[in-house]
């Protein structure tokens, strides 16, 4: 069986090639999904950790613990939590960093043996860190030795600078705890040995810093443990903390639900949920899932229209060949075969095939999900900074087995079906069958019209709710999968209502020139009416590729590029450096006197250092601003002191956004130094006019008056109005005022107060140098903006990356199809017709003619699908793109959305069909030229 | 070889021979045939399957190019005609039946024998004619008949009223009858006598039925490519 099926396929060489390509792509495309989500999902998880780190300056990955144990419980506590403490990081999956314990002993009274005046009775607690003498730097003396006690019996101990100063002790003096009984009974003496501080280098360790160890002396962690805990832990009233710190950087989605359910099962359901305190990557993983889930559902559903077109090619190219073979079927079948050995030689063709195909298909998937990682913008990819090189670090997961399972499950199934129906063909139905003629199961089930009315009905309810839309994505909840199908849906039922149609619209345009038509135009009309039905599938085929391929780059230019614009508005300038400003309320005024307070402006000079600006500015940028609205009241708003010149040149706003250009409103500002721009807000909600007068207050409440010279409703980098997410998971929209006003008239009337600098860089600007000016001038930025990272941070979001990368491969992989699709279906289609061609030939039809013939054929084929392609496409981008893009809508998307259509994709679009259909004229025009006429009609004899 | 004086030559052979290339070196598969067919009369190519008589069909019908020798219609090397003068020359003068079915399988009875009218250029009371020539060929009642729905027989004659349609001068016909029953292959040949004596057609046809042999003006028996 295997030998006759390796022949069969070998006899069809360019079919088995073709199934092939068609399993290898599936298989490609089905798996480098859950690749690419894999590799996605942990760089995103890692973000999320990374963005806590550098906001919060804390290791985000840490459990806390603590408990009290209390005088005659015996220890119980402390060895139960203990033996949590060590099996903690097991029951999370994660690597263990580090574990930090902290016991420390209730306060007791304390008194120095030194007899010092100064030095009354002290209240400290007795404790240990552990790892303290590795992460700890001593600023004087020495660190307890490892032993931890001094030949005289004295505990060493170290205490930090706070307990140094507000304790007044020094080193080397001996402190004796009264209360506190060594194991022999005596009083415990200990001896100050050193003061410690944190180590030079930002260290995760102190999760408690020195500055808050300061009633604490700290020992050596075996000597606590000797002294005050196992049997004699039940004298004692121990505070225990426990610090777990794991690794993030090395934590991997899949770790992630076995890391969630354990913690909520900690903090809630545990036998230690009164002891350990809600961890912050609780949080994290939080909002970390409900992305997952959102690009989950999203990339998924926007995979479904190729992985659709991809089984239908197959379905195509498997019938095409169960057609070709319909007469060697029929034959075994009247040579005795049943049809189950039939069926089964196909299947057995089939899983080979897929088997085959499959292989390479993991293997190519790996490549595509490596395109998926590293895609920078529609059709553009950049594999330097990619995400997961080719064959790289992609692993393959189980999550990946069950795709690629799934892949070869469909592939079998799509391709063996068809044989079912061919298995019972005998010869003689077979002839029945040739002379039947009838309307398409999908014309007559109105497959069209049924597409066409679920797709309106998603644009309906999805135009509906576009506000909406905003606020659930705000609340992470799901998105409606019409949102995405919908487009799809629409464009297959546009798609076959035009198959619906074509052949009415040949049949008049026959009508139309009865008179005029040729004997080679006559010939294809009727070919059309007669055979038409057969190339629904490859016209389908190509007008979806290009109404999809045109519906894909709209769609992926319109949603990054929206983002980007947006990203591009809210960052305000290249970059912004908002330092720390000391002032002179810590001196305090000699002799008691009130010191007028005053600001100390850090060095300007240092901005012109910068190599990479090209220019900046001054802006004032109060947020604790307000005007006075009248009575008591007062209306919280941003205050933005600028230069308008400056100001105007730094920043750059996009076109068409307000009546005119922002640079006009500036113009009006520098002209009346006492006038004030303000936001639309105080037109709409508080009813000033042009010309009104309004006193706003900066965060001191320093006054000063302005007339309104006009209303913004965008400015460089502010955001109007935004919505937040309440506790309780409504959203509310609050609405931001803003005052603009010169900051020359500011400063002559309040002196110098904090202002931010407005950068704007050189085209060639080195993006670290910008880094590396922040640590050579020793900047303390309390808010830096970086324009050209918040982009690149848009570009990489897994969310926007994925949409583009499959929007992209999609689009390749379609265009792939079209072309291998129509040229085959071509191909067969003559050499099946080329007795007819030789009985044309043979009346005298010229050559010429015949290539007339196919000429028309093509137009009443390829060119009706591509117009019909065009066509849909024009209207489903119309139509769909807005409800695809509101669903990749920020919360803080300030700008109007656009559509974005690039012409140069559509014109790679159309160079790509059009060359498709050229070559296919060309191997027609060959195959037509090659064509012997007494050969062509000796076919016929069979 | 018989020979009939009396009108003038339609088809000269002279010295033909037809070579093809094969795997181990070339086949024979006409050798030296000479013939003057004069126009109108009906001349029976006769040999058994596999003699070269279909090869001899095609020389003369242009589709073919004779390795040796030429043939000469009207007086006029068809070898030496271009691509396009065969075609015409097929297109307006010639009607073909073949062997193998030979109608366009898009096109009903009607429309198949219309085509050729419509190849031939000629323009006006083609229904007229298309429903003549398929009552004559005893077709008259499945005129709309697909070729898919007709029987063998059927659609070998509405490819010899295709033939005939556009007056052509020369029908050649590659065992037309081969499909037939001897009834109606008696027809057949009853009505090639018919066309060659009403329309003055000439009409070569081959055949290996030794009944109908009788029927011709002139017999050309071919053997293993050679005249005998």
């Amino acid at each position: 069986m295997f030998k006759m099926m390796l022949q069969k396929l070998l006899s069809k060489k360019w079919m088995s090639v073709c199934l092939l390509t068609g399993i290898l792509l599936l298989a490609a495309t089905a798996v480098s999904f859950p690749m690419y989500r894999s590799t996605a999902f942990d760089r995103m998880l890692y973000d999320e950790f990374r963005e806590h780190l550098s906001t919060e300056g804390e290791w985000p990955a840490v459990n806390s613990f603590i408990i009290v144990s209390k005088k005659d419980a015996g220890g119980k506590a402390i060895s139960r939590m203990e033996g949590l403490m060590e099996e903690l990081c097991g029951m999370l999956g994660v690597t263990e960093k580090e574990t930090v314990y902290y016991y420390s002993l209730a306060k007791a009274d304390a008194r120095s043996l030194m007899n010092r005046k100064d030095v009354g009775t002290l209240s400290l607690s007795l404790g240990f860190l552990s790892g303290l003498e590795e992460h700890a730097g001593m600023l004087a003396g020495e660190m307890y030795s490892e032993e931890g006690i001094a030949d005289d019996g004295c505990l060493e101990a170290v205490i930090s600078q706070s307990c140094m100063v507000s304790s007044k002790l020094l080193i080397g003096e001996i402190i004796e705890f009264s209360g506190l009984k060594d194991p022999e009974g005596k009083p415990v003496r200990a001896r100050i040995t050193g003061v410690f501080q944190e180590g030079r280098e930002k260290d995760f360790y102190w999760r408690r810093t020195p500055e808050e160890l300061s009633q604490d002396i700290l020992v050596s962690e075996t000597v606590f443990r000797k002294y005050f805990t196992g049997d004699r832990a039940g004298g004692y009233t121990i505070t225990c903390c426990y610090e777990s710190l794991f690794e993030y950087e090395d934590l991997e989605a899949g770790q992630v639900k076995r890391l969630k359910e354990t913690t909520e099962w900690l903090t809630g359901e545990s036998p230690y949920r009164h002891t350990i305190s809600e961890p912050v990557y609780a949080k994290i993983l939080d909002t970390y899932t409900r992305k997952q889930a959102r690009i989950d559902a999203a990339l998924f559903l926007l995979q479904i229209p190729v992985l659709v077109l991809l089984g239908a090619f197959l379905f195509m190219i498997s019938g095409q060949m169960y057609d070709m073979e319909r007469n060697d079927i029929s034959v075994m079948k009247s040579r005795g075969a049943s049809g189950g050995q039939v069926f089964a030689l196909y299947l057995y063709q089939n899983c080979f095939l897929t088997v085959l195909g499959t292989l390479a298909g993991v293997w190519l998937g790996r490549i595509f999900a490596g395109g998926l990682g590293s895609a920078r913008s529609f059709l553009e990819f950049d594999f330097q900074g990619s995400l997961a090189l080719p064959g790289g670090d992609v692993v393959l997961s189980w999550e990946t087995i069950l795709y690629t399972a799934a892949a070869m499950a469909g592939c079998i199934l799509i391709m063996t079906l068809p044989a079912g129906k061919h298995s019972r063909l005998t010869i003689v139905n077979l002839k029945q069958k040739k002379a039947q003629r009838k309307h398409s199961w999908w014309e007559i089930c109105c497959l069209d019209l049924i597409c066409l009315a679920v797709a309106l009905y998603g644009y309906y309810t999805c135009t509906k709710n576009q506000g909406a839309v905003a606020e659930s994505v705000l609340k992470g909840e799901n998105m409606d999968p019409l949102q995405y199908v919908s487009s799809s849906l629409f464009i297959v039922g546009l798609g076959l209502f035009a198959l619906r149609l074509q052949p009415l619209i040949i049949k008049a345009i026959f009508a139309l020139g009865r008179r005029f038509w040729g004997p080679a135009s006559y010939i294809s009309f009727m070919e059309n009416g007669k055979n038409g039905r057969k190339q629904q599938f490859i016209m389908l085929l190509l007008m979806m590729a290009i109404s999809l391929g045109m519906f894909h780059a709209v769609a992926a230019r319109t949603i990054l590029q929206n983002a980007l614009k947006n990203a591009d508005y809210l960052a305000g300038a290249d970059y912004i450096v908002k330092e720390v400003w000391e002032d002179n309320s810590s001196q305090g005024g000699k002799g008691g006197d009130p010191v007028e307070f005053r600001y100390y402006e850090p060095d300007y000079e240092k901005y012109d250092r910068l190599e990479s600006a090209m220019a900046c500015t001054k802006v004032i940028y109060d947020t604790k601003a307000y005007v006075d609205t009248g009575g008591n009241s007062r209306q919280d708003v941003t205050l933005m002191g600028i230069h308008t010149r400056q100001f105007g040149e730094i920043t750059r706003m996009p076109e068409g956004l307000m009546e005119k250009h922002y640079h006009e409103y500036l113009n009006e500002l520098a002209l009346n130094p006492d006038g004030i721009l303000v936001s639309a807000d105080f037109r709409d909600i508080l009813g000033y006019k042009k010309g009104d007068t309004i006193t706003y207050c900066n965060f001191q409440g320093n006054q000063a008056r302005g007339k309104i010279l006009d209303f913004v409703s965008y400015w460089p980098g502010y955001v109007f109005s935004s919505m937040e997410l309440n506790p309780d998971g409504s959203v509310s929209h609050i609405s931001r005022p803003l005052v603009i006003a010169p900051i020359g008239t500011l400063s002559s009337r309040w002196g110098t107060v904090p202002y931010e600098v407005w950068i704007s860089a050189r085209e060639d600007a080195d993006a670290d140098e910008f880094y590396r000016w922040i640590k050579d001038e020793q900047v303390r930025p309390m808010r830096y903006v970086d324009r050209s990272a918040d982009l690149e941070a848009v570009i990489r979001d897994p969310l926007l990356q994925g949409t583009n990368g499959i929007l992209t491969m999609g689009f390749l992989v379609i265009l792939l199809l079209c072309g291998v699709g129509y040229l085959i279906y071509w191909i067969l289609s003559i050499r099946s017709r080329e007795m007819i061609f030789g009985i044309l030939r043979a009346g005298g039809m010229h050559k010429g003619e015949i290539f007339h013939i196919l000429i028309n054929e093509q137009i009443f084929c390829g060119g009706f699908s591509v117009a019909a392609g065009i066509l849909i496409g024009k209207l489903s981008c119309d139509m769909f793109v807005p409800i695809l893009q509101t669903a990749y809508v920020a919360a803080n998307q300030i700008l109007p959305l656009q559509l974005i259509t690039r012409q140069q994709d559509l014109i790679r679009l159309y160079g790509v069909t059009g060359a498709v259909l050229a070559l296919c004229l060309c191997i027609l025009f060959g195959l037509v030229q090659r064509l012997n006429v007494a050969k062509a009609l000796k076919l016929g004899e069979e | 070889m018989q020979e009939t004086q009396q009108s003038r030559t339609a088809i000269e052979i002279n010295h033909v021979g037809r070579t093809f290339p094969t795997a181990g070196g070339s086949f024979q598969a006409l050798k030296d045939i000479n013939a003057r067919i004069p126009e109108g009369i009906l001349t029976i190519l006769k040999g058994r399957s596999g003699s070269g008589k279909t090869t001899l069909l095609n020389i003369i019908g242009a589709l073919d190019t004779p390795s040796q020798g030429h043939v000469l219609i009207d007086g006029k090397n068809i070898a030496r005609l271009t691509e396009r003068q065969k075609d015409n020359l097929r297109r307006k003068q010639m009607g073909f039946v073949f062997q193998a079915v030979s109608l366009i399988p898009s096109l009903n009875a009607w429309q198949n024998v219309e085509f050729s009218l419509r190849m031939a250029g000629i323009r006006g009371s083609r229904r007229e004619r298309v429903e003549e020539c398929l009552r004559m060929v005893g077709l008259g009642s499945r005129m709309t008949h697909m070729p898919a729905e007709m029987s063998g027989g059927e659609q070998q004659r509405v490819a010899i009223a295709r033939a005939l349609a556009h007056r052509p001068r020369i029908i050649l016909a590659d065992e037309p009858t081969a499909e037939l029953d001897s009834a109606m292959a008696a027809e057949v040949t009853r009505l090639f006598a018919e066309l060659v004596e009403k329309e003055k057609v000439t009409i070569i046809m081959t055949t290996h039925d030794v009944g109908l042999m009788d029927a011709g003006g002139m017999v050309i028996e071919l053997e293993n490519g050679e005249q005998k």
